[in-house]
């Protein structure tokens, strides 16, 4: 068995969105624009970025709670398999292109038409020829049956405790429900099972028979947690589990997470806006800024030399806990511009500091780079 | 140095059917000019009934404001009339809230909204009102701040509609701002981006500021004095200095330890992941409350005393207070503490040494795991 667990490549989402509240006119919004993704069996990968950034899309696409564009979730994935499905995967967007640009020209020759013909053919073909291959282990083109065996596997913990638990449910039925569904407790079993969560997360047995409203916002997520936990996945996208909730809170929050991990075997993807936050439960981080990861890291490195100017100043707009502290606060200037119509090249380029000619005409590619990070930037500092 | 504001004696209590809720249990505090005060603790200690009681605008019933002064310059709020209030409200203090959406009405626009208070408190025409109206929005930031005053605050990011807040809160030139958790639903970025125009603003215009959140790191370089509370009253107060270099609060150092630390290494010797120094357990409930110390159910630290008085908040060193056992022996003269028989201190003693001697007092009764780090 492979250590990747779970292996996201070309990852698009989009929305239709009106150009105005009173248009009929539909524009699109692309929240998830190409991300490519590596988790390990056992480690935490942390995505951070801006309100807006696509964090949240990108977790719910994995869980099939939104329905991506294109792209590919690979679980356990045959190495092999992910380089011949991406070859065809390649060569079908080549032929994409292509077609575009084809149907674009304003006059056509019959051999342009011809030609256009056997390229949307051969399209279809090969697409289908790919996703064939890859539903053994894609969620994204698996059968029905086969998706429902997978996507117990994938849990996700929710941004907001107050709205992400159904108050007309009492905890135990709010817990019990996965396992319930899927037939793996019933009866007094299930009882147990849910008081065996219940401890783990550190919620006394008598929290089993009261309803969410009845419960502080931390309760909330060991709430959330429990059940996240209770189909024992393999992953969990956890999206902002500690934003809403105090330092103090957030702190046992962490600690449970931490420990949950060794005890459950599980492998987390950790979503946050805040660095320091990420960068304390994370083995790897990865960056996100208008739909794209833009650079990706271990945590330590990140924090020691990052390198893309996105990184570098949401790191300077983390406050310090002491007086002392020499840097003032440099966050980014300005907000995240809108998804559906974002800044020509690099789209960081109207708030960077590093920018240079280049930036703001052509799309800067993600590399390795020297250190090992993975960046896209033109002019990335501290080389 | 010149008091402007002084709070004596604090207490603000809501009356609920069957029982009390505490929430301001005798606090005392004050304001110089030009200063900030920085008000920590968890959500629910009673930082924002504090300031919403000198503001006088405790919802009544089922809030009252049970006992206390609040001297601004020297005149109690607390003896004014209604009226007298409202100008004390429009022109001494102003107030920034934590969801500026529910306190910016969605009908105007943000130039009227913002032109409002001014013609109200400064007496301005229509015109000129709108002219600084666009200078006050400049100054806090905004860009194309003769557009922005049109706009509405749907149209406007959580960060541009703080410093809408913000600008209404600086129109009628306070001297005394109070901001309630500004900063907690916006990002780290845009958070470091109001805290960075408040800071420039404290400059330019010395305004006094008291600053309430639940995150110290927020107000380490932004606060000169701060004061931590806990259920309902003060547990310590310093210079901001000391509350980060030698906090003496078990739950002070508690809050300290719950802040994940940049850069810090999360493994142990053994390859094991370092845990954050968390308090454990939850703010206790008000039906319920601890009979002698407020924290003892969640402190690490308690000893047989802290189970059967209250500390009182004593000074240790100049400008540093603190409200426990382990530094001071002073009581708290609580109804509670009435029955607590003469000759008790000597017993509590005696406990304490053979807890030390039987190893480290321990009350984790939370249902959290602390990782000590070393
Ligand atoms: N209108 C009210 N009716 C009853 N109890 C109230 C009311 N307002 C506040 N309280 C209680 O008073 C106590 C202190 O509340 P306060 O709002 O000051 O806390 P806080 O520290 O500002 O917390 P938060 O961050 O949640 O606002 C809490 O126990 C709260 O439940
Ligand atoms: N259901 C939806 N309909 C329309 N737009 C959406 C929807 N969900 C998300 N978006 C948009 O997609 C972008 C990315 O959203 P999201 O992933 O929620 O960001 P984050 O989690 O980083 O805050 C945002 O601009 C958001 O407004
Ligand atoms: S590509 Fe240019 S604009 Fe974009 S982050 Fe790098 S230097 Fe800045
Ligand atoms: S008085 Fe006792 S219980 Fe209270 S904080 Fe001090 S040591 Fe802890
Ligand atoms: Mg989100
Ligand atoms: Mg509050």
């Amino acid at each position: 068995m492979s250590d990747t667990l779970i292996k996201v490549t070309g990852l698009k989402k989009t929305f239709p969105v009106k150009a105005s509240a009173f248009s009929s006119k539909s524009l699109t919004l692309r929240a998830v624009d190409g991300v490519d993704l590596e988790l390990k069996r056992g480690e935490t990968l942390g995505v951070v970025g801006e309100s807006g950034c696509g964090k949240t899309t990108v977790g719910r696409c994995l869980l099939r709670l939104y329905e991506p564009d294109a792209g590919r979730v690979w679980i356990e994935p045959d190495a092999s398999l992910v380089s011949q499905v991406s070859e065809i995967d390649e060569s079908v967007a080549a032929m994409a292109e292509e077609l575009a640009t084809l149907s674009g020209q304003p006059t056509k020759t019959t051999a342009d038409k011809a030609r256009v013909r056997a390229l949307k053919q051969r399209v279809l073909r090969d697409k289908a020829r790919a996703n064939q291959l890859a539903s053994t282990s894609d969620l994204l083109s698996m059968s029905r049956a086969r998706l429902k065996a997978n996507r117990r596997r994938i849990q996700m913990v929710f941004q907001d405790p107050w709205a992400s638990l159904n108050p007309h449910m009492v905890v135990k039925d709010i817990v019990g429900e996965g396992p319930l569904e899927y037939g793996t407790h019933s009866g007094r079993e299930l009882d147990r099972w849910v008081h065996e969560l219940l401890e783990k997360v550190g919620l006394p047995p008598q929290a089993a028979n009261r309803y969410p409203h009845e419960f502080s916002g931390g309760q909330r997520q060991r709430i959330g947690i429990a059940r996240a936990l209770a189909l024992t996945p393999s992953l969990i996208v956890c999206d902002e589990p500690v934003s809403a909730l105090d330092v103090s809170i957030q702190a046992q929050i962490l600690n449970l997470l931490i420990s949950l991990q060794d005890d459950f075997d599980l492998t987390f993807i950790f979503i946050a806006h805040d660095l320091s936050v990420v960068q304390y439960i994370s083995d790897r981080v990865a960056v996100m800024y208008l739909g794209k990861v833009v650079e990706t890291a271990e945590a330590a490195a990140l924090y020691a030399n990052p390198r893309h100017p996105y990184t570098i100043s949401l790191l300077a707009a983390v406050p310090v806990a002491d007086p002392e502290h020499p840097n003032e606060l440099r966050p980014p200037e300005g907000d995240v511009p809108s998804p559906v119509n974002p800044p020509s090249g690099c789209t960081f380029h109207p708030r960077c500091r590093h920018r240079i000619d280049v930036c703001d005409k052509v799309i800067p590619v993600l590399g390795k780079d020297r250190n090992g990070h993975v960046i896209s930037c033109h002019n990335p500092p501290n080389g | 140095m010149d008091k402007l504001l002084d709070v004596k004696g604090l207490k603000t209590h809501f009356h609920m059917h069957g029982y009390t809720v505490r929430a301001v249990d005798g606090v005392d505090f004050s304001l110089s000019e030009g200063e900030t005060l920085g008000i920590v603790g968890e959500s629910g200690c009673g930082k924002s009934q504090t300031s919403m009681s000198v503001m006088r605008l405790i919802p009544d019933p089922p809030g009252k404001i049970e006992a206390g002064e609040i001297l601004l310059r020297g005149r109690d709020l607390l003896k004014i009339s209604e009226p007298e209030m409202r100008k004390v409200r429009g022109n001494n203090i102003s107030m920034i809230f934590q969801e500026p959406m529910t306190s910016l009405n969605p009908v105007y626009s943000i130039g009227y909204q913002i032109s409002e208070v001014l013609m109200l408190h400064r007496d301005m025409t229509k015109d000129d009102a709108l002219k600084e109206s666009v200078r006050l929005l400049k100054l806090v930031g905004m860009s194309d701040p003769e557009e922005r005053v049109t706009e509405y605050p749907f149209q406007l990011s959580g960060g541009l509609r703080q410093r809408v807040m913000i600008a209404i809160a600086m129109a009628c030139e306070p001297d005394i701002m109070i901001a309630d958790e500004p900063t907690t639903a916006l990002d780290v970025t845009i958070q470091a981006q109001i805290l960075r125009l408040m800071a420039d603003l404290k400059a330019r215009t010395g305004t006094s500021i008291m600053f309430i959140t639940h995150d110290l790191a927020v107000i380490a370089s932004f606060a000169d004095r701060v004061m931590v509370m806990y259920a309902g009253v003060v547990v310590e107060q310093a210079p901001v200095r000391d509350i980060f270099k030698k906090p003496l609060h078990p739950y002070t150092q508690g809050l300290l330890g719950s802040i994940p630390v940049l850069g810090e290494v999360k493994k142990r010797a053994d390859g094991s992941r370092q845990l954050l120094n968390a308090i454990p357990g939850s703010l206790p409930d008000h039906r319920n409350f601890p009979k002698g110390c407020r924290f003892a159910p969640r402190c690490t630290k308690v000893m047989a005393r802290c189970w059967e008085a209250e500390p009182a908040l004593v000074p240790i060193e100049e400008g540093h207070q603190v409200r426990c056992f382990l530094h001071s022996d002073a009581v708290q003269e609580t109804p509670a503490y009435a029955e607590v028989k003469r000759g008790q201190q000597r017993k509590w003693q005696r406990a304490d040494r053979r807890a030390q001697g039987a190893g480290p007092a321990s009350a984790a009764t939370g249902a959290d795991k602390t990782g000590g780090r070393s």
